[in-house]
Order: C-alpha cells, then sequence, then structure tokens
C-alpha cells in the first residue's frame, strides 16, 4: 500500500510542533491547577461520627473502612441462612451510627457505589434510644 | 590488518559472512560497485559516500571495519539505494543487517543480545519477567508486611488495578531493571563511540567542527523534525507510521513519568487523583499516545508484509520489535476495556501479560531493533561533532 505523503511538502515542522504541544497540554492544564489555589471540586465526605458515647467499633476503625461489608454480609448469612442471632446486630449498629443518610450513603454516594441493601431493609434509626444516653 | 610495507591484508571474518548471508540472502554478493546507490542517496554526504564502500567492505567480510563505521547508522533504510540498484545487490537491506551486527557486537552482556536476536529464545525471555511478576504477586502480601507499608485491602470499592499490582511493586520491579537496562545502553554507547574513534586513530583525522553536547542537542532537533526521513523518497510513507510511533511513545512516556512522581512532583498538587477519569487531560494523552502507537505500527507491519520492495527485506530482528511493540499497545488497550467493563479477573490477566510486553519492549532495548534509537543516535552525534555531514560543515564554516 503506498500512501501519498502530505508531510513532504516541507510542514514536517508544524506536524512536530503540534504534537509537541498536545503533548504538554496536560503538563501546562496541571501547572495551572497547581498554581491556582482552588477549593477542591472532589466532594467532602463529611460523614457523622458516630455518638461520643460508645467509642468502641466491634473492629478498629481503619479495619472498618475496608470491610464493614463483609461484617455485614457475615451478619446476613448467620441471621437469614443460618438463623443464628449473636451479639451484634445491625441495631446495635445504628446505636452509634444513628442516621443511614448522614453515615453510609454521604460515603456511598461519594465513591459512587451504590448500596442495594436498604431498597427492601429497614435500618434502624433508633432516635430516641439513642440520643437517651 | 597493515603491515610495516603499508599494505593492507585482509582478514575476512567467515562467521560474519555467514552471519551476513543468512539475513540479506546473500543479496550483497551481487554488488559490482558502480556507485548507483552512493550516488543515489538523499542523505550520504558528498565525501566517502555510503553505502558503496560499505558494500565492498560486506563481500570482503571486514567486520571491523563495518562495525566502526558510523555511517552505517547514518542510513535511514529508505531504500531509495535499493530500488535502483542495477545488480539488486539491496544495499538498504545489507546495511540493515550490518547494523543488526552492530546491535550484537557493542550490547552488554553480549549473550542477552544473542537470546533477543533469536526466536527459539522468545518463550525464555518471555518467562524470565512472567515468573519474576508472579512470584512478587505471590510473596507480595508477606513482602509488603516485611517492609511495614502493608494496608488492609477488602472488596474493591474504586477498580484500580493497584488491588492486585500495587504501586510500590510496579515502581521498584521496573525501576531495578529500567536501571540495569539504562547502565546496558550507556555501556553499549560508550563502547561504540571509543570504537568509532579507534576507527579515526587509523586512518585520516577529521577536523572538529562542533562540540559534542552542541551536536547531541543539535541531532535532537533533527530527530524531533524528522529531518532525515523527510528527504527519503522510496519509502516515503515510513515518516508517517515513524512519526506516529516516536509521538505517541513521547506522550506514554511522559505519562507514566507524571504518574510515577506523582508524589513528589510539584506541577501535581491539585486534581491529580488515580486512577484518571476517561476525560482526565492525562488519559485522553494517554490514550490519543496509544493510539499512535498503534496506528504507526499497524502501518509499519503492513508495509513490511505487503510492500516489502520498498520497506525492504524483514528479518526476525525486524520483526521482533515490531510485534512487541504492537502487543503492548494491544495488550494495552484490551486491559482498558475490560477494566471499563469491570470484568475481573479477566483484566488483571490482560494487565499481567501487558506488564510481560512492557518489560520485553523496555527492559531488552538494548538488546532488539530498538536500541537503533541508542546507536543511530550516536553515530548522528559523531557526523556532527566531526564534520561528516557536509552540509551542516560547509554552512559553518561559511558563517552562515
Amino acid at each position: 500500500m503506498k500512501l501519498s505523503n502530505p508531510l513532504r511538502t516541507g510542514n514536517t515542522g508544524r506536524v512536530v510542533a503540534l504534537c509537541g504541544l498536545i503533548i504538554l497540554l496536560p503538563i501546562g492544564y496541571s501547572a495551572v491547577r497547581a498554581l491556582i489555589p482552588q477549593r477542591s471540586e472532589v466532594p467532602q465526605v463529611f460523614l457523622e461520627k458516630p455518638l461520643a458515647a460508645f467509642q468502641d467499633c466491634v473492629e478498629e476503625t481503619s479495619y472498618m473502612r475496608v470491610h464493614h461489608m463483609d461484617l455485614l454480609k457475615q451478619l446476613r448469612e448467620d441471621v437469614i441462612r443460618d438463623g443464628i442471632r449473636g451479639e451484634v446486630t445491625l441495631e446495635q449498629c445504628a446505636r452509634c451510627h444513628t442516621s443511614r443518610e448522614r453515615f453510609c450513603d454521604r460515603c456511598h454516594q461519594a465513591a459512587n457505589v451504590i448500596l442495594d441493601c436498604f431498597g427492601c431493609h429497614y435500618y434502624p434509626e433508633p432516635g430516641s434510644e439513642a440520643q437517651g444516653l | 590488518m597493515e603491515t610495516a610495507e603499508g599494505t593492507v591484508v585482509i582478514e575476512p571474518d567467515l562467521e560474519f559472512i555467514r552471519d551476513l548471508s543468512r539475513q540479506t540472502g546473500e543479496s550483497y554478493k551481487q554488488c559490482f560497485q558502480c556507485g548507483t546507490c552512493a550516488a543515489t542517496c538523499p542523505i550520504s554526504p558528498d565525501v566517502h559516500p555510503f553505502p558503496r564502500k560499505e558494500m565492498a567492505w560486506a563481500a570482503w567480510g571486514m567486520k571491523d571495519r563495518l562495525l566502526r563505521d558510523p555511517d552505517v547508522w547514518l542510513c535511514h533504510h529508505c531504500n531509495d539505494c535499493s530500488v535502483r540498484c542495477p545488480r539488486g545487490a539491496r544495499p538498504g537491506d545489507v546495511l540493515a543487517a550490518v547494523r543488526r551486527e552492530g546491535v550484537l557486537h557493542y550490547a552488554a552482556p553480549r549473550f542477552l543480545a544473542r537470546w533477543v536476536s533469536r526466536p527459539k529464545y522468545i518463550p525464555l525471555l518471555l518467562g524470565i519477567p512472567a515468573v519474576l511478576l508472579g512470584l512478587a504477586l505471590l510473596f507480595r502480601d508477606r513482602l509488603e508486611e516485611a517492609l511495614g507499608i502493608a494496608v488492609p485491602s477488602g472488596e474493591p470499592i474504586v477498580y484500580a488495578y493497584s488491588s492486585m499490582l500495587p504501586h510500590w511493586l510496579l515502581n521498584s520491579f521496573f525501576g531495578v531493571f529500567g536501571i540495569l537496562a539504562f547502565v546496558a545502553a550507556v555501556t553499549g554507547v560508550v563502547r561504540f563511540w571509543r570504537a568509532i574513534k579507534g576507527a579515526e586513530s587509523q586512518g585520516m583525522p577529521r577536523p572538529r567542527t562542533k562540540g559534542v553536547g552542541a551536536s547531541t542537542l543539535s541531532v535532537i532537533r533533527r530527530v524531533l523534525l524528522h529531518e532525515k526521513f523527510t528527504s527519503c523518497a522510496t519509502d516515503n510513507s515510513r515518516l508517517v507510521a515513524h512519526l506516529c510511533v516516536f509521538f505517541g511513545f513521547i506522550a506514554l512516556a511522559v505519562v507514566t513519568t507524571w504518574i510515577i512522581t506523582n508524589p513528589i512532583n510539584p506541577v501535581l498538587r491539585n486534581g491529580f487523583a488515580y486512577p484518571f477519569s476517561f476525560w482526565s487531560p492525562w488519559k485522553l494523552l494517554a490514550n490519543l499516545g496509544g493510539l499512535a502507537v498503534f496506528v504507526g505500527c499497524a502501518l509499519m507491519i503492513w508495509e513490511r508484509l505487503y510492500d516489502s520492495d520498498n520497506a525492504g527485506s524483514s528479518t526476525f530482528f525486524d520483526w521482533a520489535l515490531l510485534w512487541t511493540l504492537y502487543a503492548v499497545v494491544a495488550t494495552g488497550f484490551v486491559t482498558e476495556l475490560l477494566h471499563y467493563l469491570r470484568m475481573v479477573p479477566h483484566r488483571h490477566v490482560a494487565y499481567f501479560i501487558h506488564l510481560v510486553c512492557v518489560f520485553a519492549l523496555l527492559i531488552y532495548l538494548p538488546y532488539s531493533k530498538f536500541a537503533h534509537l541508542l546507536y543511530r543516535m550516536t553515530a548522528m552525534v559523531y557526523a556532527e561533532h566531526s564534520g561528516r555531514d557536509d552540509d551542516e560543515a560547509s554552512r559553518l564554516a561559511s558563517g552562515a
């Protein structure tokens, strides 16, 4: 296959300059962004802190951050499929994390991970019980 | 060899002749030294032009002369000489075969170049990075604990690749081998430079027209502008293909460098969240660069397959680089696609294959045809430095 070559008329320099410009664009973009102080465009994930009265979760915070879904699934297996009702219940979670909207949903919205648990299930928001303490 | 009386006794290197014959199909033995090639070559200097003299040396098996000759690397294999050769000796292809010998000769260590130049070593050469990366994966957790950088990983929320191959592992893996390859590349260039200088002391001393630093800068400018390519006539579509691959590769290199230097790069304080979103300027540049390499590489392969008269005869040495490059880009895009489709573990497998291909391309650079960037640039720098480039020298002499 023989290609007719538009570059042979002596405008290789312009093509090369264009290539260089395209390659430099993102660097310029990042440089400008670094220079201009700006409010972060990433939505601030404000999580409502659990009630001060309850300091100790079932696990460390760092563990809960990545493994909470595993624990919830385990809880589901135990309760629904095997009929084992242990000491840890969803109600217990809700005692500290009083609001699903202000705790679970905020982070999940920011991370774009769609929660489908509470389409059917009821998140026990204790209200009076927790605030009473 | 030069004797005391000044006569030259030629000692043909039979192994070299055999190797050249295997690579070129003995076409070079047809040469009857008419000089059409040297006259028709658009980039050959007027003084001691190539490739006529190289054709004679090749026929005589003068390996030392050929390997020390920078002119072999000034040739850009456009095949203007090959299509005009009345004897069908294909000087362009002969010089390509000599360049291959040069890569094999100056490589450090040499056995690696020998492996890279032979098809039977492909499984071994690909097996080494595959096994090493596999082992690193297998012992990743233990390594992380030993180094104290263990991060608890649960179900991945953000679909990054780092959940399987974390950045610290990839950076150190490619960093170590990259340094080794860099040392090998520098060693090769130094060996070649010394050989050219050595040849000079035996022959006529050449006038110095430019310092090495100034010559290097000028050569970089000319390489960027593809000056030599633009003067070639026969295989001119190679200009487009090489421009695509060249700038696509630079784009990919820039993005990679920026990602690696992310934690320490002052330019990247805001909004450089990795993995990128699809419309991030960085992601766009990476995709554009990958596409350019893909198109350029496809053009080159197409030409070699269907227009071999103009593109030149293709040996394993040529195909190895082209197909490795093609495999790198193809597996890269497959990985990206599987990532968007969120197919696990397919995307991890594709990524693994991609990394093995990248290793083959970058780490074996000093031993494959990719080394042309090292040796050709060295030869071009020498040509400017010594005043071999006629036009450049006369321009400097006239003060223009």
